[in-house]
């Protein structure tokens, strides 16, 4: 029964290259997700949403709409330059540099509150006026990046390491981390609830957490 | 024959009809004072309009000479519509190429206002050259050579008698472009990203609030309908109100 029904799974952005590794057969759509709890709110047919945040799959829970939630790993934001380094940033604090095209995710984006709490925590604030685009996920903010079109963009450690060799990499500062946490959750209207159920029992075994370490990613705490 | 032409039309009316029925019109029209659509109207006002007038200056002498028979006219004819079944984000992935910094042409374009515009007129100019090429190739050869005969000459025969003649054709190709530029997306998301009262337009306004207030897209949404059915509107308009003007030019 579990192996014949293939699954829809809904996820954020930064799992596009683990999660079909992790289990190749499902049929997943990969994007910001907010876009995917919005969509999960207008009706679409996900079996299973994990998203990039606790508080997405948290609100759909209050509405009745999934399961409940569990986080299943965690991330840490980093900031890129494509390898040619044209504003020469060469810290965080060169963000506030005038003329410095900032490309970053847009607020309601999970990482995009992520990379707002970073600068607020760095005190780089200021920053923001640099911004001169909102993306729609991560993947987003690092293909303008690893393109060489943005100067420098906030992404997560795992999105830098699928474009090594574009991009060079500036690490953030552990106390001025936000708490990165990936919930996953069933969604309720699926029709196949035992298969959904068994992907997220899945995602907390040891062989999928090897995977997603592989990746980059953190234990859940 | 009656059902299918039944079905058509409900299909094609219960999108827009559910815009507008999902939201109460009182709520629609306080959404639009929303400072994100009012942000996103004045940038697509902008752009759409500063995007015409290059359609315009550069794509009514463009017609002129492709409405001429010439050698390899079909294939040069055949590039300026391209962009008409390109899709948008390949359009908008072939600007960052050309233009971006890493592009042919090296230019910090990307991101700016001005590459909305640019992304805007790549996809619209084709609705407009087009069409004023058949209004072009409509005007009738003989009234040319009689005003040059009678001694306009070439620049005055061109504004008194050659535009004159073809407005109905630029007319509509005009609006259709302004129509069609006013719902760009996907070219200029790709090229121009998305920022709030300097690239985020209209359709991008749409996009990015429908994950985040789903009442301000579906406003938004509605302002789009309106604007495109009153340009739609003006477009049926246009042949008669211009015709009957030339007549009475022509009769004066």
């Amino acid at each position: 029964m579990i192996a014949g029904a293939v699954l829809t799974i809904f996820a954020a952005a930064s799992l596009t290259n683990v999660f079909p590794q992790i289990d190749h057969t499902q049929r997943y759509s990969f994007a910001g997700s907010n876009a995917l709890a919005a969509q999960i709110r207008q009706g679409a047919p996900a079996d299973v949403f994990a998203s990039a945040n606790t508080s997405l799959p948290q609100q759909l829970y209050d509405q009745g709409l999934v399961e409940k939630p569990v986080v299943f790993t965690r991330n840490a934001l980093i900031l890129i330059v494509p390898k040619s380094n044209p504003a020469q940033i060469h810290s965080v604090f060169d963000l506030r540099k005038s003329g410095v095209k900032l490309v970053v995710a847009a607020p309601g984006v999970p990482v995009g509150d992520y990379t707002r709490i970073v600068l607020h925590n760095l005190s780089l604030d200021d920053a923001l006026k640099n911004v001169v685009s909102n993306e729609s996920d991560v993947r987003e903010v690092l293909a303008k990046v690893a393109l060489g079109e943005a100067d420098a963009g906030f992404v997560y450690t795992t999105d830098a390491r699928t474009v090594r060799g574009k991009v060079a990499t500036i690490g953030i500062r552990w106390s001025a981390q936000p708490i990165v946490q990936y919930a996953v959750a069933v969604v309720k209207s699926s029709k196949n609830l035992a298969a959904a159920r068994y992907f997220v029992a899945k995602l907390q075994r040891p062989w999928a957490q090897s995977k997603l370490r592989a990746a980059g990613f953190l234990a859940p705490k | 024959m009656l059902v299918a032409s039944f079905v058509t039309l409900a299909f094609l009316a219960l999108p827009v009809i559910a815009v507008f029925a999902r939201v109460p019109p009182s709520k629609l029209v306080s959404q639009l004072g929303n400072p994100v659509v009012t942000d996103a109207l004045l940038v697509s006002l902008k752009t759409t309009l500063a995007a015409q007038a290059l359609i315009l200056v550069l794509g009514t002498p463009t017609a002129v000479i492709l409405a001429r028979r010439f050698r390899g006219r079909e294939a040069l004819v055949t590039l300026v519509e391209l962009p008409l079944v390109l899709p948008p984000a390949v359009a908008g992935l072939g600007l960052l190429a050309a233009l971006g910094r890493t592009g042919l042409l090296h230019t910090s374009i990307p991101f700016t206002q001005t590459a909305v515009v640019l992304a805007v007129a790549f996809v619209a100019s084709p609705l407009y050259v087009r069409s004023a090429i058949a209004a072009f190739e409509a005007v009738d050869a003989n009234v040319v050579a009689a005003s040059r005969t009678l001694g306009a000459g070439p620049v005055r025969t061109f504004f008194r008698v050659v535009l004159p003649l073809a407005r109905a054709g630029l007319a509509s190709g005009a609006a259709l472009a302004f129509a069609r530029g006013l719902g760009e997306f996907g070219a200029t998301i790709m090229f121009a990203g998305s920022l709030r009262g300097v690239t985020q337009t209209l359709p991008l306004a749409v996009y990015s609030e429908f994950d985040v207030d789903f009442d301000v897209a579906l406003a938004v949404s509605a302002l789009l309908i309106v604007v495109s059915a009153a340009l739609l509107v003006t477009l049926k308009w246009l042949p008669s109100l211009s015709t009957s003007r030339f007549r009475f030019a022509a009769s004066s």
